[in-house]
């Protein structure tokens, strides 16, 4: 039959006339002769014709008809194709299993991880990790000027920490942000700000929502999380690299929400620890409730609508206020009259809104 | 199939572009990749990405004998993990470190780490179009793509810099210079293509962008204008207004607006290609692309929809419809001794990590 053969080594065409034998396709081009084992051929279908390579044959091209291949061959040009399937299939199972095992590290071995890494991270790295938050934060959220208060919170600060065998240092402190928020940095560091003390009506909902932060310091919980979004961010990036195609913008997002699923059960945690420590100092536990009603009835702030739930990592605030005020008991006022004035103090109104 | 017996001199022959690509092969495909992107975490899209471009080269023909494309989905999977570990984990750590430090270093070390993306964003697409050559044959024999990737990188970035200067003036220029050395650097086996600014620059492209710039520049802030009205007027009316809403006002204002962004700069587009394309030559053969900004329109409006539509995974049609577009207008006059190229060697042994990791690659 014949064939149009180019030899890999320059592109000069070659007519062929190809013979079949012994399981091998024989043919000669340019004063050399060729043999190429039927067994291992490569196929590419290409309309009317079927272009063959092989490993024998290098860079070497030869085409046929496809009513020749088909002929000659029979079943077994079927056979040949058949060999890329499998090939294929290994290579997706062998993937699904790395892309398995890569979930099942994100998703549970990292969380899992997660608590231990953060009690053997040394306390010295954590403070410095801390600090250098701290400088970063500090460039959006100015602290707040009032003397007094400052030094009511830090105070309180201090007063839980001894409760709690930390090897931080707690120091709470009030600034000025666009929200109302309490957070705890790494290193024991305790930002309240002036949005949120606005919010707070009563001395108890203020330390209420101060021990919630000083227990996450206590329990390492912003170490575990940052243990957690540091090996799944560098894991997924891993897998999905910088890309932004919408498939491996919905891992990413996988990511983020296992993060979420982890970062809830920190705050029903910190929860609970927090109003454990007002008790253990005699302190009343019974403003961390209609705080949180507040918040689920959007007093104040935005309404809390379902997407926003969905995103915020403290959520489900209805649900945190009947939690807490079933354990919630009767105890001394975290601030006296005088501190929770200075308190209420300690930041001005800004000369003009932001 | 081919002329040995062709009566012109040697070998020499006049250049005849042909494709015969099936869009509803490659929606097939795109349904496959798609469910196999989603079983193994996109992992799979290295494999992917080569089964697109083998059916599309084997697609394309040039006097009666089609392309091939050699690639396998391990190079690009491996070239990719090389670029993660290689640049993504120390820029990562770089980065990290500096924040560590404070954020008066951040800032000092940030800066020249951007310059330096853009550099690499060159670096990264010079390497793929070499790495794509070395794995395209025909008639058995390789292409190949030589020159300095670096080069080519710091070019990318000095022509950038001139454009942000110059508020986007010079860019036209630059992506015509930019193509040069993808194209001057091209081989097919020992035979070399040449790339001619004069002869790129016979058709003009300026007359397109200008008044396309123009208009939708106006357009630009006449949309960011109504966005910000709106916005203005609902704080002033119910100050507690949702996000959300103004949201989704935002994307729907952008859709359009990308729409009329792709028909205003069509013509630009189409000019561009037929400039870049007539600056090529092999030996005495030389090229021309008949691009029409209408067809060019159409084109560009069919790929946003089918993207926008599928959410992306429909991009293998998208790039077969763009490679059946493009074919079918290629022509070429003069002739070029094909048939004693010389084997070209094997060429990298992986490729396209970096421009993986940009999303920098199109076909
Ligand atoms: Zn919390």
């Amino acid at each position: 039959m014949d064939g149009a053969f180019f030899d890999g080594r320059t592109s000069r065409p070659h007519q062929v006339d190809v013979a079949i034998s012994e399981g091998a396709l024989l043919f000669e081009a340019g004063g050399t002769r060729h043999a190429w084992p039927l067994e291992g051929l490569r196929v590419e279908v290409l309309g009317d014709r079927v272009r063959l390579s092989c490993d024998a044959g290098a860079d070497g091209r030869l085409t046929l008809s496809r009513a020749d291949w088909r002929a000659v061959l029979g079943r077994h040009g079927r056979r040949v194709e058949a060999r890329g399937r499998r090939r294929e299939g290994r290579v997706v199972l062998s993937l699904a299993a790395v892309g398995l095992t890569m979930a099942a590290i994100v998703f549970v071995g990292l969380p899992a991880a997660s608590g231990p890494l953060a009690r053997h991270t040394p306390p010295d790295l954590e403070r410095q990790i801390g600090d250098s938050f701290d400088a970063q934060l500090g460039l959006g959220m100015k602290t707040c000027s009032g003397g007094e208060g400052q030094a009511a919170l830090a105070r309180f600060g201090h007063q839980l920490q001894a409760r709690t065998g930390t090897p931080f240092d707690i120091r709470v402190r009030a600034v000025r942000a666009p929200f109302a928020n309490a957070m705890a940095l790494p290193g024991g560091r305790i930002l309240v700000t002036d949005k949120l003390i606005a919010f707070t009506r009563t001395p108890d909902e203020l330390s209420a929502v101060i021990a919630h932060e000083v227990a996450h310091v206590e329990r390492r919980h912003v170490m575990q999380a940052m243990w957690r979004s540091l090996g799944a961010g560098l894991l997924l990036d891993l897998v999905v690299g910088g890309g932004s195609g919408a498939g491996q913008q919905a891992v990413l997002l996988a990511g983020s929400a296992s993060d979420l699923r982890y970062s809830r059960r920190a705050e029903a945690e910190a929860d609970a620890r927090g109003m454990e420590l007002l008790q253990a100092e005699g302190l009343s536990s019974q403003g961390m409730a209609p705080f949180f009603r507040r918040v689920a009835a959007g007093d104040g702030e935005k309404a809390a609508s379902p997407l926003r739930e969905l995103v915020s990592s403290h959520p489900d605030s209805l649900r945190r206020a009947q939690v807490s005020a079933a354990h919630a008991r009767p105890g001394a006022a975290a601030f006296d009259t005088q501190a929770w004035a200075s308190i209420r103090a300690a930041c001005p109104p800004a000369r003009a809104p932001h | 199939m081919f002329n040995s017996d062709n009566p012109t001199p040697e070998g020499v022959e006049t250049l005849t572009f042909a494709q015969k690509v099936r869009l509803g092969s490659f929606l097939g495909l795109s349904v496959k990749n798609g469910l196999l992107n989603l079983v193994t975490l996109t992992l799979y899209r290295f494999w992917g990405r080569t089964e697109v471009r083998r059916r599309l080269w084997q697609a394309i023909y040039l006097n009666d004998e089609p392309f091939e494309y050699t690639g396998r989905g391990g190079e690009l999977f491996r070239g990719f993990l090389y670029a993660m570990l290689l640049v993504g984990l120390p820029l990562l750590v770089v980065v990290a470190g500096a924040q560590f430090l404070g954020p008066k270093f951040a800032a000092l070390i940030i800066f020249p780490i951007y310059l330096f993306l853009f550099v690499l964003f060159g670096f990264a697409r010079f390497s793929a179009f070499r790495y794509l050559a070395s794995r395209t044959l025909w008639r058995g024999v390789r292409f190949q793509l030589k020159g300095s990737r670096i080069r080519y990188g710091f070019s990318y970035l000095g022509y950038l810099l001139l454009s942000v200067i110059t508020l986007g003036w010079f860019w036209p220029a630059a992506e015509r210079r930019l193509a040069g050395p993808l194209w001057d650097g091209l081989r097919f086996g020992d035979r070399r293509f040449r790339f001619s600014l004069d002869a790129a620059r016979k058709i003009p492209i300026y007359r397109a962008f200008i008044p396309a710039a123009l208009v939708f520049g106006v357009l630009y802030f006449a949309v960011m204008g109504v966005i910000f009205a709106i916005r203005f007027a609902a704080q002033k009316a119910q100050p507690a207004a949702p996000d959300g809403a103004m949201i989704v006002l935002i994307y729907a204002m952008l859709l359009p607006l990308s729409v009329l962004g792709v028909l205003i700069f069509a013509p630009y587009q189409a000019a561009r290609l037929r400039s870049v394309v007539a600056g090529i030559s092999l030996e005495d053969a030389r090229f021309r692309l008949e691009v029409k900004w209408w067809g060019m329109a159409m084109l560009e409006l069919g790929n946003l929809l089918l993207l926008i539509i599928s959410l992306g995974l429909l991009f293998p049609v998208v790039e077969a419809r763009t490679a059946r577009f493009l074919i079918s207008r290629l022509k070429s006059t003069g002739t070029a001794d094909l048939a004693s190229a010389v084997q070209a060697p094997r060429g990298p042994g992986t490729g396209e990590g970096l421009a993986d990791a940009f999303g920098a690659i199109n076909l």
